[in-house]
């Protein structure tokens, strides 16, 4: 694979193109915005103000999540885990969320540093053991869930505080889960174009031996985007515990797969290097227009498995051709 | 580097060999660990059970999935009533996979066990677990769920009456006419098949009722709820009651309904009675549930297969009825 230019580490370049690299900032927006007049041409209740605010509701989660692992795919690795720490860190957030036992950051910090703590166990697996990314996270995929059972015994954690269940309301009208997804988006998409961390990632999933022949630390920076993903898995989680008023133990079940479609969908490459996090906001926003659009025409829970696969695949297709 | 998540390099014989090492100590690592947790458990749970005395008979017992509540209450009156009734008991969980049920029934006839109590994973495949048990002479009770092969004993609830009750309700309570939506569980299963069929069998009755549409949300929480806010964007104004196939799915609905405002238009019914959607309907917030006896199922089944042993007559099928749960009567549900 050739050098590319997001490998070198001289120059940050505008936020922009980072968010969006120009290459798919075209099609993958062209596919969402006809699905979207489909969707409004075929039902009135899709272009409201109501449901458009209810799809940035429903894809805040798995775009947290896909935010995280946008990061790790740059580096050419990938994250299976992201589901079961989502119902760890829920867990864990929920236990120490009863009313009047702890103040509200307590729950919020616990479970995110679980999560940082599990991606940070990833991150080492992969760096210091060596052990194929692949294996690594599907072994923390089992591990997360089980200890998930573990600490809630098996049943939902419930009886949680309203102050923290009110992460899961509105402020101002705006979902606040959607408020956090935009936080993390620009944070994001700003770390990555603005710092030399940012640039490190893409160069180590642009080509791994370059980067390292420029000095960079490749287990440092492959450490560090595990430990951020496991971060924002965490941050989810808390997010859905709150959404949801539970620490479920079985939560979870398939979301690093959405969001590992959510990136992909949105231009990143999965062997690395190529991508960035606005593109990845797009591809979780298409997932949850199909998702509502489907609900929203009744259509048969046999047909929406069948159509979201063949939209999925589809639409990344489509990207790759207009690449070419 | 396309699939370069497989690979963390391209290196060369000797680090390649450090590198398996260098893994090896990390993958023992955390096997020691995970081993260390799993025999503590293991440990406590089993002294209940493997010093107890000898000649008291034992039923080993497969469970569906402990992970899920609904298991672990049917779980906990088994060993209650095990210990009640002096038998000893050997609890494996099959983990949803019919193919681990079967060696562990496999296991409990290499054992010698006296009786098999079959929590069965799925109708077919859990069959051959039944028929190993019966064919080495050992009486086999299933619980909760079927099999296609006839077991010695049925001791479960008809899933189908559940849905019957919580539809009946909803009938009742917009006096035969309005719209409703059904939350599937995942489709497929037989519980999700057996409340539908009990739920449309009173809407066949019921031509007041308008089914405005149904869907899965995989008995999971999240999904209802997402489901149920996307629906109030399609139906909003006509839907007058929900209802959801067990309570993790009308808490979610519940949810949905309470933080877009439409509380107290929407009749929202679940099944199950869980921890959680008991204390909604105490509270008002749920309007009904649907009980299954899960601790009647498990200790009926102990209390029959110790009847077998003792060459008590028992009924071939032992139903424990459902019992429709609502702010009136939630009180004798609560723990």
């Amino acid at each position: 694979m050739p050098c590319r230019s997001e490998a070198d580490a001289s120059g940050g370049r505008p936020l922009r193109d980072l968010l969006m690299p120009s290459i798919q900032r075209g099609s993958i927006l062209i596919a969402l915005l006809a699905i979207c007049l489909i969707l409004s041409l075929m039902t009135p209740n899709f272009l409201t103000v109501a449901n458009l605010i209810n799809v940035a509701r429903q894809i805040s989660l798995n775009g947290i999540l896909a935010v995280g692992v946008t990061f790790v795919l740059l580096t050419g690795g990938v994250d299976l885990s992201l589901g079961s720490l989502v119902a760890l860190t829920g867990v864990v957030a929920a236990t120490f969320a009863h009313p009047g036992d702890y103040p509200v950051v307590v729950p919020i910090a616990m479970g995110i540093l679980a999560g940082t703590a599990c991606g940070f166990v990833n991150g080492t697996v992969v760096t210091w053991g060596k052990v194929a990314p692949f294996i690594a996270t599907l072994g923390m995929m089992t591990i997360a869930r089980g200890l998930a059972l573990l600490v809630s015994g098996g049943r939902p954690v419930s009886n949680m505080s309203p102050e923290l269940t009110r992460l899961g309301g509105e402020l101002a009208g705006l979902p606040i889960p959607v408020l956090i997804l935009l936080v993390v988006t620009l944070a994001a998409g700003f770390f990555l174009a603005n710092t030399r961390m940012g640039r490190h990632v893409y160069a180590v999933g642009g080509n791994e031996r370059a980067a390292r022949s420029a000095g960079i630390s490749v287990p440092r920076v492959k450490l560090f985007v595990y430990t951020l993903c496991g971060a924002l898995a965490g941050l989810a989680g808390v997010v859905l515990a709150a959404r949801i008023t539970t620490g479920q133990p079985n939560a979870g079940l398939g979301y690093e797969l959405d969001a590992i479609a959510a990136v992909v969908i949105g231009g990143t490459s999965l062997s690395g290097g190529v991508g960035g996090v606005g593109g990845t906001l797009l591809g979780a926003l298409l997932i949850g227009v199909i998702n509502n659009g489907l609900d929203l025409l009744n259509v048969s829970s046999y047909y929406q498995q069948i159509v979201k696969g063949m939209i999925i695949v589809g639409a990344v297709w489509l990207d790759q051709k207009t690449k070419a | 580097m396309v699939f370069s998540f497989w690979e963390s390099d391209n290196v060369g014989w000797e680090t390649s060999v450090r590198n398996g090492v260098r893994g090896l100590v990390v993958f023992l690592g955390l096997a020691m660990v995970g081993m260390g947790c799993g025999c503590n458990r293991a440990d406590s749970e089993g002294s209940r059970g493997t010093e107890s005395e000898s000649g008291q008979p034992v039923i080993g017992v497969s469970l569906l999935n402990l992970s899920s509540e609904f298991i672990v209450m049917i779980d906990r009156s088994m060993r209650e009533a095990a210990e009640e009734l002096g038998v000893r008991l050997v609890i494996n969980d099959a983990q949803r996979s019919a193919a681990r049920q079967i060696q562990q029934a496999e296991s409990f006839v290499a054992q010698g066990v006296d009786a098999i109590i079959l929590n069965p994973c799925e109708v077919e495949a859990s069959s051959p677990a039944v028929d190993r048990g019966l064919a080495a002479g050992i009486p086999v009770v299933n619980v909760n769920s079927e099999t296609r092969s006839r077991p010695t004993a049925f001791v479960g609830s008809r899933d189908e009456e559940s849905g019957r009750l919580a539809m009946e309700y909803i009938a009742e309570r917009l006096g035969g006419e309005g719209g409703v939506v059904m939350i599937q569980g995942y489709m497929g299963q037989a519980a999700q098949i057996k409340r539908e069929a009990g739920a449309r069998e009173v809407l066949d009755q019921q031509p007041g009722l308008r089914l405005l549409a149904d869907q899965t949300a995989e008995w999971d929480r999240a999904q209802a709820m997402s489901l149920m806010e996307n629906w109030l964007q399609s139906h909003g104004d006509e839907i007058e009651a929900v209802f959801a196939q067990n309570d993790e799915m009308a808490m979610g609905a519940l949810l949905a309904i309470e933080r877009s405002g439409w509380k107290g238009q929407i009749v929202v019914v679940g099944v199950d009675a869980i921890a959680d959607g008991l204390q909604a309907v105490q509270a008002g917030r749920l309007d009904a549930t649907v009980f299954q006896d899960a601790a009647g199922q498990g200790r009926t089944a102990v209390e029959t297969a110790v009847r077998i042993l003792r060459g008590e007559p028992v009924e071939e099928e032992v139903f424990i009825p459902f019992r429709l749960v609502t702010q009136e009567n939630v009180a004798q549900f609560l723990p």
